[in-house]
């Protein structure tokens, strides 16, 4: 195992940033820690990677904790912060060049710059880089090294689409190197085009651990029939019969399903039986995983707008 | 420590130092302020301030009395080489932990004792170029005579110990700073009331006893005695407060100081205070 952690938990003053996370994460593996912005995933990437110290919990990175022998792991372990501000006046040759003096086996400066496409940038002064081109220079710095283990923070964030892709490919040409590679992102489409393992994270927790196809199957399970009862039927006689019936503030009912035609089949017999011809607003859809993603962070976007300050 | 472990740690000082003098000296406004601003004191100050210094009467009519724009080259090459090591160190290194440069630093192999071994060795080679512009114009403009094989000695070791007593004071002081913003103000206010009673601006005698013995607590007075002893005549030190250039006194509460302040370096210093 590269990672293996137990009840890790974090909190700062009333908020639980980190709320007891398990997780094992297998040598070789590429794993993203997906969720939407403020669901502790940097918290705990933080943690796993010496930053930050836990408030509970067992952590072992490379069969080491990193909150004592934080100097050791920095010789095996690579990091992309989320944010990073380059040494001023200094090029990326000369970055690299020192960087890899600190370590035992490192590669040279010329193939860490070919790794992730800078050699053309490689005497341009670091303020004079573009937000991408910096961005490839920390992958630079943090592979240099030979690590055994990568962590990267949101590599992409703030990317457009096609320095996204190009971003992908350089992580695939690390992890085609065999080191594990712990990625955080809040882009489905990326943890599903680099990883092979995720954890989804929100409020804290791991909420599924798992491939992305499992999650898929997970979150897609079901179809979901709804339509919105004329007034005067009263519908309790089929609350009854469907306890997953969920009525909407608006009256709308719905109702999520494994067996869509058998339970619509009963559904157009209950209308019927009460002379109903059409059945108002009827809808069968099966939300994909993007949209129920989607629905997940706008979940959390309004309860970060909603905690007070 | 092995041996292979402390020439690691010196080495990979070295590498940092060099890449650390990089940044400073590639920014342009870092080099002027730390370059010209001592100078521009120099000029300004002795243009001003042309009265003389007399001596005690028990050492008048040996020496003739000096002007104290000579007194004062001594003083404000002190304080360059105090301003340099605690004042442009501690700026930049307050500004390093709050804008995460460090932070990357931080996640590499980097041993802290190397990073501060970097950070003193570029504090030497500023120091190094700024003495010899200013003992130049000195001797040009000001007609300072250059010092004897034991003055040059002297010097050699004020630096030594000037430089690194600076550097860990500078790196120290970073813990109380606030916020980046806060950093040049936090450190303008001690460098400064030091400046005040260290004997930079005004002789020491013509101080209160008191604030001679509060300035004696701290390095600038002994860097600026030392240098005194460098650059005037032997005779005045019947100037100094203790008729003498106590210059085993300047050693000792130097050395002093780079014990304490390393210990309260070591203790305090964070290498990211981003988030």
């Amino acid at each position: 195992m590269a990672i293996s952690i137990r009840g890790v938990t974090k909190r700062y003053g009333p908020v639980t940033a980190v709320d007891g996370v398990d997780l094992e994460i297998e040598s070789g593996q590429v794993y993203a820690l997906l969720g939407p912005n403020g669901a502790g995933k940097t918290t705990l990437v933080e943690i796993l990677e010496g930053y930050r110290r836990r408030d509970a919990g067992e952590v072992s990175v490379l069969g080491m904790d990193p909150q004592r022998q934080r100097s050791e792991l920095n010789r095996r372990v690579g990091i992309v912060l989320q944010r990073s501000t380059p040494m001023e006046g200094v090029t990326p040759r000369e970055m690299l060049d020192f960087t890899a003096k600190l370590y035992d086996a490192p590669m040279s400066t010329h193939e860490a710059l070919e790794l992730v496409g800078l050699t053309d940038q490689a005497n341009q002064r670091g303020s004079k880089l573009s937000g991408g081109q910096k961005r490839r220079l920390d992958l630079a710095i943090s592979v240099i090294g030979n690590p055994d283990l990568i962590f990267l923070d949101e590599p992409t964030t703030g990317f457009d689409a096609t320095a996204r892709r190009q971003a992908w490919e350089i992580v695939r040409g690390l992890t085609a190197r065999g080191a594990t590679v712990i990625l955080t992102t809040h882009y489905l489409d990326e943890a599903e085009h680099l990883s092979q393992r995720i954890g989804l994270i929100k409020g804290g927790r791991i909420i599924y651990e798992g491939d992305i196809a499992g999650l898929r199957r997970e979150m897609e399970s079901d179809t979901r029939i709804s339509w919105q009862p004329p007034p005067g039927f009263d519908p309790s006689d089929l609350l009854d019969e469907w306890a997953a019936l969920q009525a909407g503030a608006d009256g709308r009912l719905s109702l999520p399903t494994q067996q869509p035609t058998a339970h619509l089949a009963q559904l157009i017999d209950w209308a019927r039986g009460r002379g109903m011809g059409e059945i108002p607003e009827l809808q069968v859809e099966r939300p994909d995983l993007e949209e129920m993603y989607l629905e997940l962070i706008d979940d959390s976007e309004a309860q970060e707008q909603a905690r007070p300050q | 420590m092995s041996a292979a472990v402390t020439i690691r740690t010196i080495r990979l000082g070295w590498a940092y130092m060099l890449l650390n003098m990089r940044t400073v000296f590639r920014q342009p406004a870092a080099v002027l302020f730390v370059l010209l601003f001592p100078i521009l004191f120099l000029v300004i100050f002795s243009s001003l301030l042309t009265f003389e210094i007399g001596l005690p009467p028990e050492a008048e009519g040996s020496v003739p009395a000096i002007k104290f724009s000579q007194y004062f080259v001594a003083g404000i090459t002190a304080s360059a080489i105090f301003g340099t090591s605690f004042n442009l160190l501690g700026t930049s290194l307050a500004f390093q932990q709050f804008d995460g440069t460090l932070k990357q630093l931080a996640a590499t192999p980097l041993p802290k004792a190397s990073f501060f071994i970097g950070l003193v060795g570029t504090a030497l080679a500023y120091t190094i170029m700024q003495m010899v512009i200013m003992i130049a114009l000195g001797v040009a403009a000001y007609g300072i005579e250059l010092p004897d094989a034991g003055g040059w000695l002297t010097l050699i070791w004020i630096i030594l110990l000037g430089v690194p007593a600076g550097c860990v004071l500078g790196i120290a002081i970073t813990r109380v700073m606030p916020s980046a913003n806060a950093a040049p103000a936090v450190i303008q206010l001690p460098f400064i009331i030091l400046q005040f009673i260290s004997g930079v601006f005004f002789t020491l005698a013509s101080l209160p006893t008191w604030l001679q013995w509060v300035s004696g607590l701290f390095p600038l007075r002994w860097l600026a005695q030392g240098l005194r002893s460098v650059f005037l005549p032997d005779a005045y030190k019947f100037a100094e407060p203790g008729m003498s250039w106590q210059l085993e006194v300047a050693a000792v509460v130097l050395a002093v100081w780079i014990v304490v302040g390393l210990g309260l370096a070591v203790l305090t210093f964070q290498w990211d205070r981003s988030g």
